[in-house]
């Protein structure tokens, strides 16, 4: 029964992740090939792509996009594994995720929101340098202080952002790895044999522990090429725009006034498709020539490995989030409560309870969806995500299922939101016209799943299955095997996976706007119909508003686990039975 | 403990056996459901017609809010707060500004209080995205359950719904109030640029162009604000980087082309005021670029970035990257003074050369779910109580769109100000007003400039 249970929710997964997104898809394909009836347009050609050729700059907005995406998954890679490498036999490391994950939890468009407040020309870094005397000349676009941030021609200050932001994802996604049980022993007495083989600690770290660590996390760094090749917020609120990257051409296309615009950016989404497998395959090069050179690296027997480069790398990263999250904090939690703050006073000349009144006026009905949203859209995904698991154990598939599935996966990451998500909002207009809630579920999982089963498939995977063989021989079921081994032992990485599927939920903006037609008002759609607005201090309300939510998530995330295991120490129970099997089978 | 666990999972398996045939038939049956959704859809296009009538008697008979049962469905009366459910009405309308949302706010408690009526501001960051909506609605064949009622619109997205029947028409004569907009004699009422409104849109509010600085940084730079469009380039190449337009697919970025253009082309000014002729458009766009292409250099950040929103334009003024702006409503800019937005050096002037005025409207979706409730909450919204309440500088601001003829003394009333706030705009000073090009000059100065300057998305 538990099986049969197991293989349902791999086949629900599949179908939430496929059909909404197929669905989408064909309701862009249409578009791109001539085909839109509500606009008159009923012949299938190749015309809008002809169309799109034409478009000027679309070469460059292929490259933005690419250099852009790319640039920024291969530093936020390099940034990811210098700074583990730096800190991983050290007591570092533990504060690490304590200073990054505020930046995960953060949504991309509050990131480069609260990036503006501080890099921005009038921002606080130029306040910092800037006499009082010369404030009125120095704020201006073309003075000598005049950052290359934001909206510089080359796309630099996307790239730094989305840095910033895909960094912390990458080592949040290599530390849940790394703190297996079973993987954490294996790389500790690999780094004890490097120790004593005089590697250095970095060495050992790059050339023993990286390659696994990298094989581990290599499907979530494919989504993160995806993602940052296709994302609209960030180069929209900081790129430029003469021209933008590709995914910002389709974003516009699709919202232009001039409906019939929707065919091109039909096409243009096709393209960004493929812009986005472009990306993949470039990666996927890089990749090779890296192992390439890097196996040759590891046997050539050299003790160090870039000590110094990548410790100095490290602690300038580290000291770069420090002062950017310093900042940050400041100037927003200031311009929330600032009354006038003329450039380029340091602070604000009086401090009012104003702007959060204004937002808090109307809060409570966005909160509230927020929250019942993202609670509901995470928690189902967990729990179809683990069943779905379990059932690869269970019932192992066939290979082409797997592939069917890993491939399912991409799907909602490879397709741009805009255009898919059009194509949703018409199916759904046709299925349960008035089932909003329900929709606007559906379209925050096809996102959320993905990112909760690779948060979960890398703990699950790397499970040591002993456990579960020793219960079963004991005679339990795989029910009991499930809840009462797998569950306890998993208990971190599933919390930190529910975390992040309800922070992703919390960010969503274009899925709730578009399948609710705005009838369920969240945080996000707030903050972001804000950022449009004309007040950079009701902005910044939201946006501790905004930061609050998800941190709260993975507070729980980190605190339960703890909480948990010491309410359950008191017991008799399963669990701590279970968790001193573990610890003889750990050899304690 | 294992004992009794055991023995339940022994009877659920003996129970899964039971089901075991259907646990494979759910397989095939998931499989033939997504077959099915796949097929539907396909082929949904070539049956959008057959398809609407299933829908509409679906969405009837499942209504979900809009009208709870068929006794309360029609009335239009006042009704006690416990007599019925309470209607919803969505409003969709900008949600970038604290005043405006302020004033829905205030909006809503009225209605609930006087009619209940639940009113939901739906804040849009753009308002195309509710036009899509809309559209999509209509693809999918949605002719009763819209989930759009009012939307706040003119110009650009007022055409493009009218265009594709996205409106219910000929629906304002029969708001009571709208009759003290007196639209006998006011043709603004009733034509939004130059387009008819065909009764598909009712008068909100209105707004004429205004331009305003920073006294400090003028003082600084020994400048005065510039009064004609001549003066406003002189006035870039003495501050470069101080000034710069939204790209013309926002509302003031059109208007400050719109504004330039018919400064620019006095002798010409006959021809904006009919539909655009290709020698019309290349007689003015001449001395336009002449222009542009002097001021484009000596902007913000060069001209090579331009910005999106005319928000950013009041945000680039309060952080001080600019030292001058416009507005097309002159009464935000005080209001953003009070609220900190703005610093208290700013003042407010009209420009010499004449201002561009226009009005904003309500529209009534054809496919609204409560069009009755959200006629009454029209109804409110032009009443001398509600225009007043808007017009006030410490809510919003919003020139009234009553004609103060209609109404009695007491009415006329509740329309006088406070005193005058130092950043607001002078209203004893005359300032000439130009009334805005015909519809079809927006499109073709809008399609020009991008051709020029570049697609800026």
């Amino acid at each position: 029964m538990f099986t049969r249970l197991t293989v349902l929710a791999r086949w629900i997964l599949l179908v939430v992740l496929v059909v909404p997104v197929v669905a989408g898809l064909i309701g862009v394909v249409f578009p791109a090939l001539g085909y839109f009836p509500v606009l008159g347009a009923t012949t299938f050609s190749f015309d809008v792509f002809k169309q799109l050729n034409s478009v000027d700059g679309l070469g460059r907005m292929v490259w933005l996009s690419l250099f852009t995406g790319l640039g920024a998954t291969l530093l936020s890679i390099a940034g990811a594994f210098f700074l583990l490498a730096a800190s991983y036999q050290t007591k570092a490391f533990r504060y690490l995720q304590g200073l990054l994950s505020p930046l995960l939890a953060l949504p991309h468009a509050a990131t480069a929101i609260a990036l503006l407040f501080v890099i921005s020309p009038s921002g606080i870094i130029a306040r910092l340098f800037t006499a009082s005397g010369e404030g009125v000349m120095v704020s201006a676009g073309m003075s000598k202080w005049s950052f290359a941030f934001p909206y510089d021609e080359l796309g630099l200050s996307v790239l730094f952002a989305l840095t910033l932001k895909e960094l912390p994802f990458v080592v949040l996604m290599a530390m849940s790895v790394m703190s297996q049980p079973q993987l954490s022993h294996k790389f500790k007495s690999y780094l004890a044999i490097g120790a004593s083989c005089g590697y250095t600690p970095i060495a050992s770290f790059m050339k023993l522990v990286l390659p696994l660590v990298y094989r581990q996390i290599r499907l979530p760094l494919l989504a993160v090429v995806v993602f940052a090749t296709s994302n609209v917020e960030i180069p929209l609120i900081l790129g430029p725009n003469n021209p933008s990257t590709l995914s910002v051409a389709v974003f516009y296309w699709f919202n232009h006034i001039d409906l019939s615009l929707r065919l091109l950016g039909s096409a243009a989404a096709i393209l960004q498709v493929g812009v986005s497998c472009l990306a993949l395959l470039t990666f996927i090069f890089v990749e090779k020539i890296v192992s390439k050179v890097a196996s040759s690296q590891r046997i050539q027997g050299t003790r160090t490995f870039f000590d110094f480069f990548i410790i100095t790398k490290a602690a300038g990263i580290v000291g770069l989030y420090v002062v950017l999250c310093g900042l940050v904090v400041y100037s927003v939690i200031m311009h929330s409560v600032a009354q006038y703050w003329v450039f380029p006073a340091l602070y604000p000349s009086g401090l009012t309870l104003l702007h959060w009144q204004t937002v808090l006026g109307g809060m409570l009905p966005p909160i509230v969806n927020t929250l019942l949203l993202g609670v509901a859209v995470s928690v189902s995904s967990v729990i179809i995500v683990l069943l779905a698991l379990e059932s690869e154990l269970l019932k192992p598939t066939k290979s082409t299922m797997t592939l069917v599935l890993s491939l399912a996966l991409f799907l909602p990451l490879l397709v741009p939101g805009v255009a898919f998500l059009y194509g949703l909002v018409w199916l759904q207009q046709i299925v349960l016209a008035s089932a909003t809630w329900f929709h606007t579920f559906i379209a925050h999982l096809v996102y959320v799943l993905p990112y909760v089963f690779m948060a979960l498939a890398v703990a699950y995977r790397k499970f040591d299955n002993r456990y579960a063989m020793v219960a079963q021989s004991l005679g339990k079921t795989p029910w009991q095997v499930f809840t009462h081994v797998k569950l306890p032992l998993l208990t971190s990485p599933i919390l930190v996976a529910w975390a992040l599927g309800a922070s992703i939920s919390f960010s969503q903006y274009l899925p709730t706007l578009l399948a609710s037609g705005g009838t369920l008002p969240t945080i996000t759609t707030e903050a972001v119909a804000s950022a449009s607005g004309n007040s950079s201090r009701v902005t910044a309300v939201y946006l501790i508003i905004q930061a609050l939510l998800p941190l709260v998530a993975f507070i729980i995330a980190w605190w339960a686990p703890t909480l948990l295991v010491n309410r359950k120490r008191g017991e008799n129970g399963v669990l701590s039975s279970v968790s001193k099997e573990s610890e003889v089978l750990n050899g304690k | 403990m294992i004992l009794p666990n055991r023995l339940l999972v022994l009877r659920l398996e003996d129970k899964a056996t039971m089901f075991g045939v259907s646990a494979i038939r759910i397989r095939q049956v998931i499989a033939v459901l997504m077959l099915m959704l796949f097929a539907s859809f396909a082929s949904k296009a070539n049956q959008i017609a057959t398809n609407q009538i299933t829908t509409n008697q679906l969405t009837t008979s499942q209504s979900p809010h809009a009208t709870p049962t068929p006794a309360k469905s029609a009335s239009t009366r006042r009704v006690t707060s416990d007599e019925i459910e309470p209607q919803t009405v969505r409003f969709h309308a900008w949600g970038g500004s604290a005043q405006v949302n302020g004033y829905l706010q205030w909006v809503s408690e009225q209605v609930k209080k006087e009619y209940n009526i639940n009113l939901q501001h739906v804040k849009l960051a753009d308002t195309s995205d509710a036009v899509s909506r809309v559209l999509a609605e209509k693809a999918a064949g949605n002719h009763s359950e819209g989930s759009v009622d009012l939307i706040w619109i003119n110009g650009e997205n007022f055409a493009a719904m009218k265009q594709h029947g996205l409106l219910e028409p000929e629906w304002v004569s029969s708001i009571e109030n709208f009759a003290l907009t007196n639209p006998q004699q006011n043709a603004a009422m009733v034509t939004d640029f130059g387009e008819a409104t065909l009764g598909m849109e009712a008068p909100w509010g209105k707004a004429s162009m205004v331009f305003y600085y920073r006294q400090s940084h003028l003082e600084a730079l020994s400048l005065k604000a510039p009064t004609t469009i001549e003066a406003l380039l002189t006035f870039a190449q003495k501050a470069p980087g101080r000034f710069t337009y939204p790209i013309p697919n926002d509302y003031l970025g059109i208007t400050f082309l719109k504004y330039a253009a018919l400064t620019l082309n006095k002798e010409y000014l006959d021809d904006f005021y009919s539909p655009v002729s290709p020698e019309a458009l290349a007689r003015v766009l001449l001395a336009l670029w002449q222009y542009l292409d002097k001021l484009h250099p000596l902007m913000w950040r060069k001209g090579q970035t331009m910005l999106r929103q005319a928000s950013q334009l009041q945000r680039l003024m309060g952080s001080g990257e600019l030292s001058l702006a416009f507005s097309f409503t002159a009464a935000e800019i005080p209001s953003a003074v009070e609220r900190f937005d703005l610093p208290l050096d700013i003042r407010t002037y009209a420009m010499h050369d004449g201002s561009l005025a226009n009005v904003h409207f309500i529209g009534l979706t054809f496919n609204a779910a409560s069009k009755n409730a959200a006629k009454t909450v029209v109804n409110f919204l032009l009443s001398p109580e509600a225009q007043a309440q808007k017009q006030k500088l410490t809510v919003w601001g919003d020139d009234t769109v009553l004609d103060m003829t209609q109404l009695n003394q007491a009415q006329r009333q509740l329309f006088i100000q406070d005193t005058p706030h130092a950043s607001a705009l002078d209203k004893t000073l005359s300032t000439p007003l130009l009334a805005e090009p015909h519809a079809s000059w927006t499109d073709a100065l809008r399609d020009a400039w991008f051709k020029r300057y570049g697609a800026r998305y």
